[in-house]
């Protein structure tokens, strides 16, 4: 009854879906789009989230971190890998007459700290070294061939891939063992690679409250788990705008159906009237109108929910390259909200017309047909 | 004991500046099997007559009796009630929803009704109006002498006492009008149920029982 009621008007009805259908793409597409952005910004991290860096701080009596100092930590952060390192910046010249600025890192444990490209990455590094696939690339350096620095011969062992993301060293990089900086005497950072971001955050703690007393900083520790947490809070209100942006369409799209529905009860007065006088009681005439107006609602938030999720694939292809990521819960579940938030708009929007419909005197709304 | 009785029936309406007495002690009755047709000009308050014995709207004064329980004071809902279960509406412009079939039309009253199933008498009371060959047409296939008979079947689809018809025929021309007015005589016979109808057509007047003729309010 309710359906043939709606079809009676088909263009009032269908625009009054397509209301909205655009409200529920706008709110779930653009969650979604939040979603997506989050992920995109969260990858880019990558690894880096259960890492925390150990630099000398502003109080230390030395140049650097001492061999003590690194024992300690790993006594004081244990469950964890700490890469203790050494780093100095060279010119690297090759026969072709390229030159390249490089960071040099002096290590003895590259494996977990870099992505080879080609070649392998020992945990171990005791000879050889590991050069940015791009610096490689500029040199016309090739796995095998010599490096001088400081007066030693390096064979390149491994090239590192080009690190997409943001983070540290992400220019030109050249790893040596720690055998390389002898007559260096101090560490210049180290790396603490915990099991997740919690443990990381927790490792760094740790640290700062075994090395630094009030005001004194001996031990600076960076963590990328705040990083994440500043990234996931950002996107949390970005996501939120976003939804309120979908929000605000989907309130126009409801006061669209407030007003097909007040039309279509306006026009239908006289019927209403009828069915008044025959017997149909108040709260009948209620439900008919209610039961219209979620339809509109429950159509177009069908529909609505099947353009988001091609908006979605769509939007998950461009910014992570995996359509299929709209599927997943932390994004489809936005296609359940924009399909309730229709709903329930389309109902909130139906319930003044429908009782104005039902409380009018049948006298009243026979004589004016 | 008359079906419906009409006991002192004052109905004023208030338009701002003025009151206007639509109904002046009006004292009205009809019994089963009779036929009353009110007649009077128009603004004489035979409309509001019919709404008062319709239980559409409440009197001013005076008491509303229906199968001699006073009715006057009751509420809208109650009133919906009595409605649904005692009376039916034939109005001058048939009133059928477009988008139902015929026999969707009569079966339209009780269609909120989950427990009972009307189809049955539905189908045979449209076969009563000679539309049983017209179950599944909709009103804009329907001529308005059928329309008619589709609202004279959908009247009597809740076996009421009382059928109140508005200008059956109205909108109808001397002969379907004819019809009708025999359909509406047969099913009042059938039925033994009382009809009462509001008229300015002197052909309404042959096929009464009885006439009451209304002028400014006054039963004449």
């Amino acid at each position: 009854m309710a359906w043939r009621n709606l079809g009676r008007n088909r263009t009032r009805t269908a625009l009054a879906v397509l209301g909205i259908v655009i409200g529920v793409i706008a709110i779930a597409s653009l969650g979604m789009a939040g979603v997506a952005l989050e992920q995109q910004a969260t990858s880019s991290l990558g690894s880096l989230t259960d890492q925390a860096i150990v630099s000398p701080g502003e109080d230390i009596d030395t140049d650097g971190l001492t061999e003590t100092q690194v024992e300690t930590i790993r006594d004081v952060a244990p469950a964890t890998t700490v890469i203790p390192q050494k780093t100095n910046r060279t010119e690297l010249s090759a026969r072709n007459g390229e030159k390249a600025n490089v960071q040099v890192t002096g290590l003895e444990n590259p494996a977990p700290l870099y992505d080879i490209a080609v070649g392998d990455a020992p945990t171990r590094l005791e000879t050889g070294t590991l050069i940015s696939e791009s610096t490689a690339r500029t040199l016309g350096l090739e796995i095998g061939d010599p490096i001088e620095y400081d007066g030693q011969l390096f064979r390149i062992r491994g090239l590192i891939a080009s690190d997409s993301g943001f983070g540290p060293d992400s220019g030109g990089e050249l790893v040596l063992p720690l055998s390389a900086f002898n007559e260096q005497d101090y560490y210049n950072s180290v790396t603490i690679i915990a099991e997740d971001g919690p443990a990381a955050t927790d490792a760094a703690n740790a640290i700062e409250a075994h090395f630094n007393e009030d005001d004194d900083e001996v031990l600076s520790v960076t963590t990328y788990a705040s990083v994440q947490e500043n990234i996931t809070s950002f996107t949390d209100t970005l996501e939120l705008a976003l939804l309120g942006i979908g929000s605000i369409s989907l309130f126009v799209a409801s006061v669209a159906i407030l007003n097909v529905m007040l039309m279509s009860t306006i026009e239908r007065r006289g019927e209403i009237g009828v069915l008044r006088a025959v017997g149909v009681r108040r709260g009948e005439v209620l439900r008919m109108i209610l039961i219209e107006a979620a339809f509109l609602g429950v159509v177009g938030g069908i529909v609505g929910a099947a353009g988001s999720l091609a908006v979605g694939c769509v939007i998950f292809h461009l910014l992570a390259n995996d359509p299929a990521l709209a599927l997943a819960w932390s994004s489809s579940r936005y296609l359940l909200y924009g399909f309730t938030f229709a709903l329930v708009a389309s109902v909130l929007s139906g319930i003044y017309p429908a009782w104005k419909a039902a409380n009018e005197s049948p006298v009243d709304a026979l004589r004016g047909s | 004991m008359s079906v419906i009785r009409l006991d002192g029936v004052v109905k004023r309406y208030e338009t701002g500046v003025e009151t206007i007495e639509a109904l002046k002690d009006v004292n009205f009755y009809a019994d089963r099997g009779e036929m009353v047709v009110v007649t009077g000009p128009s603004g004489s308050g035979k409309s509001t007559m019919l709404n008062m014995i319709g239980l559409l709207d409440i009197p001013t004064e005076g008491e509303i009796y229906l199968a001699g329980r006073d009715v006057s004071d009751f509420g809208e809902d109650e009133r919906t009630e009595e409605r649904r279960s005692q009376l039916g509406f034939v109005f001058q412009n048939f009133h059928l929803l477009p988008m139902l079939t015929a026999e969707e039309n009569v079966e339209l009253p009780s269609m909120w009704d989950t427990d009972v199933d009307r189809r049955e008498r539905a189908v045979d009371l449209l076969e009563r109006v000679g539309l049983g060959e017209r179950l599944t047409h909709t009103p804009d296939e329907l001529s308005g002498g059928q329309q008619q008979r589709v609202a004279i079947a959908r009247s009597l689809i809740n076996e009421p006492d009382i059928l109140l018809a508005d200008e059956p025929t109205g909108n109808l021309d001397q002969d379907t009008g004819a019809t009708v007015l025999d359909e509406i005589t047969r099913l009042k016979r059938e039925e033994n149920i009382a009809v009462v109808s509001i008229t300015h057509d002197e052909q309404l007047v042959e096929y009464a029982d009885r006439v009451v003729r209304i002028v400014d309010g006054v039963v004449q």
